[in-house]
Formats: C-alpha cells, structure tokens, sequence
C-alpha cells in the first residue's frame, strides 16, 4: 500500500477483484455449499439404545491419542452425575477428546448414555472459518488439524455448532486447538477404525461407509419397529456428519441440538462472502465517480461566479 | 420367556463326553460342553469362564441365544421367514458367523460388495457377547459390571487408569 | 496545562523558538517547557496519579497472562472461546474506529474542506483504535510471532478471519501514511508530506473499500455462529451490513466524544480555527450520525421481519435487545435530530456519548452476553478485567500523548 497512486490503485483493485472472483473467495465459497463430502468417506454410527456408559472408549482414546492421565480413574462412574459451569454435563477437553454422559428419561426404564466427539462434518464449519488453513477434510471423512500453522484465534470452537474443539489454555508459550480426528494418524488412514469404536465391548458404534451406514441405519429402524426414533442423526444435520446417532429417545432429551438445521454452516457466511468482490469492484469507480462530481460541481460554481 | 432355576440344577446335569453330534434335527443342551472359557477376544481382561450347562437351564430354548442355528425354531418372527425348526446349521459356535474384527477392511469390502446381503446389522463376536449377556442379565437383574463377569489384568488397569494406576485423588487439573 | 496556558504558556506550534533557533525533538516532545517544568505539570495532573494505579495493578497481571497463559488470566473456556479482549478490544474498538475513513471520506473524496479541522483527529482516532484493537489481538492470542502466519506461511483465503487480517492490516499502513503529513510536520520534513499529498485520493478510496469490508467482516464472523448467537442478533443476510453501517455512526461518535473531551482537559493545544468550528463541526456529524442511525434501524427491524423473529421479542432476551434499541440507537437518533434543529451541540455531544455506548452495548451483546444464549452466561475474570483496562489505559495515554505534539488539533506553523 505504500507506493500506490490512484491509476495503479485502480488497476491492482479490478485485477485483484478479477482474481478473487475467479480462483480465490467466491469459487471456494460456492464449491464448499456443493459439496456433499467425498464419495467413499467412512463414518460411525453410534446406535446410543446400545450403549452401557462402562467408559471403555474414553480410555481407549487416552492411551490413542496419548493424553494426559484422567482426573478419576476410567472405571469411577461418579463422573456421569458432576456438573460442570452453569449446570451442565462433562464436556471434552484438552484432556479427553471423547466421553460419554449419562442422561435420566423418565419413563425409560433405565438411563441413556450419550458418547460426544467430534462429529467430522462433511463440511466443517471449522475448517471453513479457519483463515490459517489449519483444518483438513480427509479423502477418509475425518477433519484433522495442523496445530503447528495455528495463530489460535479460537474462531473454530465460536463456529462449531457442537461445541468440539477445545483449547490448551494452560500453554503459555504455544496453545492449540486439541479435538478428536478420527485416529486419522494411526488408524484411519490405514482403513481401521477408530479406537473408541474398536474398543468398544457393546459394539455401540458401527463403523463403515457412511452411505453403507445411512442405508444401515434405515434399515434397523425399519426391521425394529417401535424402536428407534425415525431419525439417523448427522444424516442431514449441518450438511451431514461423518458420524451418526439413533436413538430411542428423541434427540434433544439426549443433549443434541436439534435446531442446527440442514444447511452447512458456511452456507450463512455466504450472504456476506458474496458481497466481497461486489465492493472490491464497484467502490473503487463509485467513490471515484463521487469525488470527480463533487469537485466538478465545485469547479462549476468558482466558473459562475467567476463569471458573475 | 425366561425361567430362572436353581443354580444347583444345573450341576446336576450330567454330560455325555467324547460323542460326536449325532444327525438329530435339533441338538440338545447336553452336546455341548458345560463350560466355556471365552479368552480369545480378552486383552484387558481375564478369560470368562462361561457356565453354559447352567444358563441352559434358564431359558426355554437354544435358539434364545443361538437364534436358528441349533435347529431349535427361532425367538423372532421375523427371522422364523426363513429358518424354520429342524433347520440346523453347519457351527452352532458364535465366531462362526461373529467376526473377531467386523470393522477390518476386508470385512467391509465383502460386506459392501455383497448388494444382497440380508443380515446387514450383524455384529462383531466382541459385541455380540456383550449384548447378548448384557441385554438378559440387565433384564433379569444379574450382575452387569465388567468386572463381575471377567476381572481385569494388569493391562486393563494400566488402561483403565485404575487399580494401582490411578491417579492420584485430588490432583484435578484441567481447566474450567 | 490548561492553567499554564491562562498564564500565558504557549505549547510547540512552528520549529523556531522566539530567538530564531530550532527546537529539539526532544525539547518539542516537551512541548517547550523545560523538563523541571515538564515533569512538574505531569506530576500535578491527577488523571497521571489515577493511571499510575492502574499500572501498578494491571502491569503485573498482564504480564501474569504471558507467562501463565490465557486460562490464568480470564473465564474463556471451551465453550465461551471469546472474552472481553476480543469482546470489547476488537469488536468494540473498530467500530468505533470507523472515524478515520469517515473523515478521508468526507474531507478528501466530497471534498468538504470545512471538516478539515477534524480531520486529522479522525484519522488519529481511527489509527490509535486499530492499533490497540491489534494490541488486544495480541495479548488475547498470546503468540505475537505467528501474526503473520495468515499472511505469509498458511493462507484460508475463504475464512471471513482472513478478510478481517488482511484488510486491517493494510488499512493500519494506509492510516499510518494518511496521518504522515502530521508527523512530517512535526519532523520538519517536507518530501513525505509531498508524497502522501499526491496519492491521497488512492489512500482514501483504498480506505473505504477495506474499512467497508473489515467492518462487515467482524460482523460476518458472526454468521459462523446460527445456533449459538441468539437470532435477535443473528442475520445471515443483514449482519455484515449491520455492523458496517453501525460503525458509521459509531466512528463519528467516537470522534465527537473525544473532540468534546479533547476540548475539556487539553484545551491548551487546540489552536482557535479547531475550537471556532468544533460546534460547527459537532453538528455536521450530529447530521451524519441521524442518517446512519436511522438507516441502522430500518435495517436492524428489517432483519427481525427477514427471520420472522417477532416472537422473540417479548422474552427476556427480546426485552434486552428492545433495551439496546432504545438507549444505544433510538434515543440518540432523536437527539441528534433534536440537536441539529436547535443548533445545539452539547446535546449532539450527550447523543454521541449514548451511540458509542450502544455501539458497544451492541458488540459486547454480540460477541459475550447473547452468545451461547442456550448455555450460560459467562462472567469475565476479575484478572481479565484489569489487563482490558490497562491496555484501554495505555490506549489513551498514547493517545494523549500525540495529541499534546503532532498538529493533530493545531495547525502547524512555518513549513520548511
């Protein structure tokens, strides 16, 4: 911006503009509301009727991704009634990217439990608020992170509509975005599951393509009546999630966010996103056509008094 | 469905070793050995000792675990479409039709590539123990603990975080 | 200073003493005075005494926050990423920064030379709110030397973030250049000022367009966020163009609150061209203000009938936004126009008092309190509190400082 007059100023902004509309902003912007995930991403099904909340996943994740002892042992079922701020259920964590939580249905005869992780996206809201590029959808559906180009402006945890990513606020020196990535490192790209799943004793969580586990999902809600409610959650959700849910209870009994809505989330930043090129391009004629009226208009005068 | 009996008939039953599974149209209890080590699948975990002979006698039929394939008819209507009594399979052991590994790769690729196939939801040995012995001892109220079942070795507690690995009580870190 | 001046003190204006030699830098950064004197005014001053406890209180614990980090220093937790650093320090500090291309704007590009007085008090307001916004950036982030990571080593050009940090970025440079006339004036030197003079149509335009951008760009940050900010204050289609058009009223308000305090503490260096036209000046912006308020409105009402969110409007979060509205936007809009009518510039000053304070009612809502509206409410750190206020407080003393020496409210006399 240093050495710019008006001719080159004009010139750098329509070239840039040209450039921004046709490779940078908008062409990535509309690509990502079209994208529908790739074609063989694996994904979870978590069928949450199955699970017994024995802790078995948590503590299989922690020795995966290496993490930090537990605060309680993986076996003290006393976490399932803590209560964390404002009253609500244990959250992950910088220290534990997975956990299970235990919900009281009334008139269910007995409780509910919940596994939470990272629910992968098919288009993340992290990944796509990310200015550094941090984030990665991978061929395989997991959405991992590059912690060593993170500024750590914590916009991903203000986007995701899970509430996943977590923070080292603890670091001085270099905080970073921890969250589940699926064991891309370890397991995934290698085509095994992920260790919560494998881990499993109750085979909670099935794992397979996601189209194969959308069908299978269909399916066992057909083949059990009465069971399941009629909603495979993550199928539509936010543009669709690599993992999904059934349930017997409805979803928000059960801690989901059933207001989220089908669209991606980057779809709503769109609005705004669109109008960047249009003042990239028309501002710069606009205000220099105002200011060459406006002087045109001072000039006119000085010329009629002058001749006056 | 469920009839529960003494324990102690159960040790009254009385097993005819070393014979070979005669051509009957639907095996007996008796065919089968009284108790079952299950350790193939345990890491974390010591061998369950499973007392067939005694949960025999606590349901009404084979089929209450072993679905169709000991030629008893099947609990499900829905599956009785198909297997009808006398209708007895080739293994009546879970590994047979239970992989040890659902999930590995070549598993899903003859999964996906079977467009025909009918028993899609069909877990693993892993998770078919445990829902099968989890879903009746929850209903019957017996134990359902891991622990009450099969206790943890030193690898299980080292996971697990317990035992003589837990964490020291009231070192909580972490922030809010 | 004010009483030095009654006394017949008068402040660096030109770079010759009465005697015909130059001042120093240093003796000009001592606004002419000898440093005994110097020292003895800034010593008499009680708001020095006040800061001096802030320092005292807010230096440590800012420096606490380096080197314990951020979880020692404020409530920001997994679920409220933001605090009062971002909250207030970027989202409020902006718009009310918006002065500076409102003023180019007006002075350069319209060509309304009778703002010229305030011109530079514009571009000096808008300069010194980027900066501190950036300052807050970086005791929030913590990590100053990745800065320019979305510069330079890892770009997400489709992130509204990065439109946000390239175009701040470029705009704090196109503000420096915009107010090196001042400093070379100062300085004594006449090539820059030169320079400056010959691209100053490219600088503003350049102005409008990343300032129109940045200040929809904080607000399009938002539309990230469709579950978790509560829908009176969420609009995909409106958000950016309600925080851009806030920001107009709210920059010239700015600007008409500290030209009002400006002229209150630190009358001494205002010369009598800025005074003779501050109310003038007050209530030309008053007029701007209206417009802008009054556009921000329809297009805030707008965006409630866009989403069909009459209902909300009489919970308990309706009944605060409705607050909002009120005190922060209608009610100056009325005095602004009451004000201009009566030709009454103390009571566009009391207006400009309520904008800004709606303004950053309007962020603090946005970004903190209507966050997470299904969750919690999320108090500040009493520790995050007095690093904010300690850096807002450096924020006017270095304000106060160029003010008392570039001819920012003075004009300078005898170029050479």
């Amino acid at each position: 911006m240093k050495k710019i007059n008006r001719r080159s100023f004009l010139k750098g902004g329509v070239a840039g503009t040209a450039a921004v509309a046709t490779t940078g902003l908008s062409s990535k912007a509309s690509a990502a509301g079209d994208f529908g995930g790739y074609p063989d991403s694996m994904g979870v099904l978590v069928d949450l009727t199955k699970c017994v909340g024995c802790r078995t996943c948590e503590a299989a994740c922690n020795k995966e991704q290496g993490l930090p002892a537990p605060d309680l042992p993986f076996d003290d079922f006393s976490v399932f009634d803590m209560k964390g701020h404002g009253g609500q259920k244990r959250r992950t964590s910088e220290k534990e990217y997975t956990l299970v939580n235990r919900y009281d249905i009334p008139g269910r005869d007995k409780p509910i439990f919940r596994k939470f992780q990272c629910n992968h996206c098919q288009e993340p809201a992290c990944l796509t608020s990310c200015f550094v590029n941090a984030y990665t959808k991978t061929k395989e559906g997991a959405v991992i992170y590059d912690e060593s180009v993170c500024v750590g402006c914590r916009t991903c945890m203000v986007a995701c509509p899970f509430y996943v990513p977590t923070y080292t606020y603890s670091s001085a020196i270099n905080p970073v975005v921890k969250k589940c990535i699926m064991c891309y490192d370890t397991r995934l790209k290698f085509g095994r599951p992920p260790a919560c799943v494998e881990a499993c004793p109750q085979e909670v969580m099935t794992f397979g393509k996601r189209k194969d586990l959308i069908n299978l999902g269909r399916e066992k809600i057909k083949r059990n009546p009465g069971k399941y409610i009629d909603h495979i959650y993550g199928e539509k959700e936010v543009g669709g999630t690599s993992w999904m849910y059934m349930s017997d209870v409805s979803f928000d009994q059960v801690g989901f966010d059933t207001h989220l809505g089908n669209q991606p989330i980057i779809s709503y930043v769109k609005d705004f996103l669109a109008m960047v090129p249009m003042v990239l391009t028309i501002w710069p004629a606009l205000f220099t056509g105002f200011h060459l009226l406006s002087n045109r208009k001072k000039a006119n005068e000085e010329k009629e008094n002058s001749k006056s | 469905m469920i009839r529960k009996k003494k324990k102690i008939l159960g040790m009254a039953v009385v097993m005819s070793l070393a014979t070979s599974f005669p051509l009957f149209a639907q095996m007996s209890a008796e065919d089968a050995p009284e108790t079952i080590e299950i350790g193939s699948i345990a890491e974390m975990y010591e061998p369950v000792v499973f007392d067939h002979a005694a949960h025999v006698l606590m349901v009404e039929s084979c089929s209450f675990c072993h679905h169709h394939t000991t030629g008893t008819a099947p609990e499900k209507e829905n599956c009785a479409k198909c297997h009808q009594e006398g209708d007895e399979a080739s293994s009546v052991a879970c590994v047979d039709c239970h992989e040890v590994k659902p999930f590995s790769s070549a598993n899903l690729k003859a999964k996906g590539s079977d467009p025909l196939l009918y028993h899609v939801g069909r877990p693993g040995l892993k998770g078919a123990y445990h829902q099968n012995c989890i879903g009746c001892h929850e209903q019957v109220g017996a134990p359902t603990g891991c622990q009450d079942c099969h206790a943890r070795n030193d690898k299980g507690d080292q996971l697990f975080h317990s035992g003589k690995y837990a964490p020291e009580p009231g070192k909580t870190g972490g922030h809010h | 200073m004010n009483k030095l001046k009654a006394r017949g003190f008068s402040p660096v204006v030109t770079h010759r003493k009465e005697d015909g030699s130059r001042w120093t830098v240093k003796e000009k950064l001592m606004l002419g005075l000898t440093p005994k004197e110097y020292w003895a005014t800034q010593f008499k001053n009680p708001f020095n005494w006040i800061i001096a406890v802030i320092y005292a209180v807010g230096l440590p614990v800012l420096v606490g926050r380096f080197i314990f980090g951020l979880g020692w220093a404020t409530h920001s937790s997994y679920d409220y990423p933001w605090g009062l650093f971002l909250g207030w320090g970027l989202f409020v500090m902006v718009p009310l920064s918006a002065s500076g291309f409102m003023m180019g704007t007006t002075v350069e590009l319209f060509g309304r030379k009778d703002f010229k007085s305030l011109e530079r008090l514009g571009l000096l307001n808008g300069l010194l709110g980027y900066l501190f916004a950036v300052v807050f950036l970086q005791v929030d982030l913590g990590q100053p030397w990745r800065l320019v990571y979305p510069m330079f080593v890892s770009l997400g050009p489709a992130a509204v973030l990065f439109l946000v940090a390239w175009h701040v970025a470029t705009y704090l440079s196109v503000q420096v250049a915009e107010l090196v006339p001042a400093f070379s004036e100062w300085m004594g030197l006449k090539k820059p000022k030169k320079f400056i003079k010959s691209i100053v149509l490219g600088l503003t335009i350049s102005g409008i367009i990343l300032s129109t951008l940045h200040q929809g760009a904080l607000g399009g940050l938002f539309t990230y966020t469709p579950g978790k900010l509560h829908p009176l204050w969420f609009s995909s289609a409106f958000q950016w163009l309600h925080f851009f058009c806030s920001s107009i009223f709210g920059g010239l308000s700015m600007l008409i609150v500290v030209s009002t305090l400006t002229k209150w503490f630190m009358k001494w260096r205002c010369d009598d061209k800025f005074l003779k036209n501050l109310d003038y000046c007050t209530l030309g912006l008053a007029k701007g203000c209206s417009l802008a308020l009054i556009t921000y409105l329809v297009i805030k009402i707008i965006a409630v009938a866009h989403d069909n969110e009459w209902g909300y409007l009489f919970s308990g979060w309706g009944q605060w936004y409705l607050f909002e509205l009120t005190a922060g936007v209608v009610a100056p809009m009325v005095l602004y126009a009451l004000a201009i009518r009566n030709q009454n510039a103390s009571l566009a000053r009391f207006a400009a008092l309520l904008a800004v304070l709606g303004i950053a009612l309007n962020r603090m809502n946005t970004a903190l309190w209507a966050f997470n509206w299904k969750l919690y409410q999320e108090i500040p750190h009493w520790r995050e509190v007095m690093i904010a206020i300690t850096v807002y407080t450096t924020y006017i003393v270095v304000y106060r400082f160029v003010l008392a020496r570039m001819p920012i409210v003075y004009s300078w006399k005898g170029d050479e």
